[in-house]
């Protein structure tokens, strides 16, 4: 089950939620805020385009289940 | 052979021989008495109808979940001459049979694995939220398959599915699927979710699913695990035992990925809400600055006039000071010589005095000290 290079859908969704949570913190540098808000909006682009355009694939375990 | 003469030995393996190759393999249905088990492994039981009965050797390994006399079972084996127990059919698989013994196995069973606490609530773990594995235990060629696959791309993308392709009914499918949990298992990179599904059934058909071998199975997956078995209102034993339990293989897709609509629509409302947490932030900023100003601003104007009312008072102060002011009253500031006289030792009769007035100096003599 080698994982592809590119971020799975959950892994750019989790680094999503972290910049989230950065901007509602207490403390924000703004500086910081413009680099990061830019770091948000190229994840949800990619976000949107796996939605748009990845397609799923089944690959059959060659490997047989009879006994013996 | 007629006349001849064979050690039983020889009698034995000659009639296991034939047996062999006239019946390799037989199946026979029949009520199941005398069940014992001996030492925890060795299992003995008879099949019967009214007119015969036929003894069965096996261990524990071919039981399908606890057994009890009286219910009507299907037996997959090879008979065989026991040099010293005599006959009997050797157990490669059984299965119960018939609608009331599926059901009174099946509640044998679930008694069990209930006290083992293999359905507790407290066990179920949760499933991924977006799965980028699935692991499929299903047949390819049946119709939970199609629906499985059609209702994931529906809803999801990006998904890759491991299938293994097993038997979902019939003897030889609990060990296969057994098999294929195992395999998923122990893989050194876990797939994220596993799926096992098929779709509905005669009772018969879905035992598989309350085969003790495979309920014990999907408890020990490490990998969380959805059992989806039959339609709406069949459940299975592994379905129990599951993470989760889906009604339909359509069913089971619904819950392992969710549909994109949604994550679109989550996706548009986190733009939205960043767009504004930073505006909100900026304008914070600004508001701050501008607070900053009128603060410091404030602080400057207050030193000022401070500063300005304590110039005034001394400005006050010096003036009170100033010997001009007294000579305004009326005194005078006498001096000898450029030097200010302050007493009349200073002076003896004759000096020439300077007498300084608030509005001019004027030549004096002394008379008399």
């Amino acid at each position: 089950m080698a994982k592809s290079q590119t971020k799975t859908y959950q892994q750019l969704s989790d680094e999503l939620n972290k910049l989230i949570d950065w901007f509602e913190s207490e403390s924000v540098n703004l500086d910081e805020a413009v680099d990061k808000y830019e770091q948000a909006m190229d994840i949800l682009k990619r976000m949107e385009e796996h939605l748009q355009t990845a397609e799923n694939q089944v690959k059959k375990i060659a490997v047989k289940f009879d006994a013996g | 052979m007629d006349g001849m003469v064979l050690a039983p030995a020889d009698f034995v393996a000659l009639l296991n021989q034939t047996l062999e190759f006239a019946y390799p393999s037989v199946v026979i249905e029949g009520e199941l008495s005398n069940f014992r088990i001996s030492k925890n492994r060795w299992v003995y039981f008879d099949l019967q109808d009214e007119l015969a009965s036929v003894k069965f050797f096996g261990t524990v390994y071919n039981l399908p979940g606890p057994l009890e006399d009286g219910l009507k079972i299907r037996v997959v084996g090879s008979p065989r001459l026991h040099p010293r127990f005599g006959f009997s059919v050797n157990i490669a698989s059984i299965s119960p049979v018939g609608e009331g013994s599926i059901k009174k196995a099946a509640d044998l069973l679930a008694t069990k694995l209930q006290a083992e606490g293999l359905f507790d609530e407290t066990r179920k773990r949760r499933l991924p939220e977006i799965p980028a594995t699935i692991g499929l235990i299903t047949a390819s060629n049946s119709a939970a398959y199609a629906d499985f696959i059609k209702i994931l791309n529906e809803r999801w993308g990006g998904v890759v599915v491991h299938l293994a392709d097993v038997y979902v009914q019939g003897a030889q499918a609990p060990l296969q699927i057994v098999r294929a949990v195992e395999y998923f298992n122990e893989l050194s990179s876990l797939v994220d979710v596993l799926v096992i599904t098929r779709g509905g059934g005669s009772a018969e058909d879905l035992a598989s699913f309350s085969d003790e071998r495979v309920v014990r199975a999907v408890a020990a997956s490490r990998i969380p695990t959805v059992v989806a078995v039959g339609h709406e209102i069949d459940i299975s034993l592994a379905e129990l035992a599951a993470d989760l339990r889906a009604s339909t293989p359509s069913n089971a897709a619904q819950l392992v990925v969710p549909h994109r609509s949604q994550s679109i629509a989550g996706l548009a409302t986190a733009r939205k809400s960043l767009g504004d947490v930073i505006t909100q932030r900026f304008q914070a900023a600004a508001q701050e600055t501008q607070s900053s100003r009128e603060y410091l601003t404030a602080q400057v104007n207050l030193l000022l006039s401070d500063r300005q009312k304590m110039l005034q008072s001394t400005k006050k102060l010096m003036s009170a000071y100033d010997p001009r002011a007294a000579l305004k009253r009326g005194y005078a500031i006498v001096s000898k010589q450029g030097k200010t006289i302050a007493s009349v030792r200073q002076l003896k009769p004759g000096d020439n005095l300077g007498v300084q007035l608030a509005d001019g100096t004027i030549g004096a003599k002394v008379q008399e000290v």
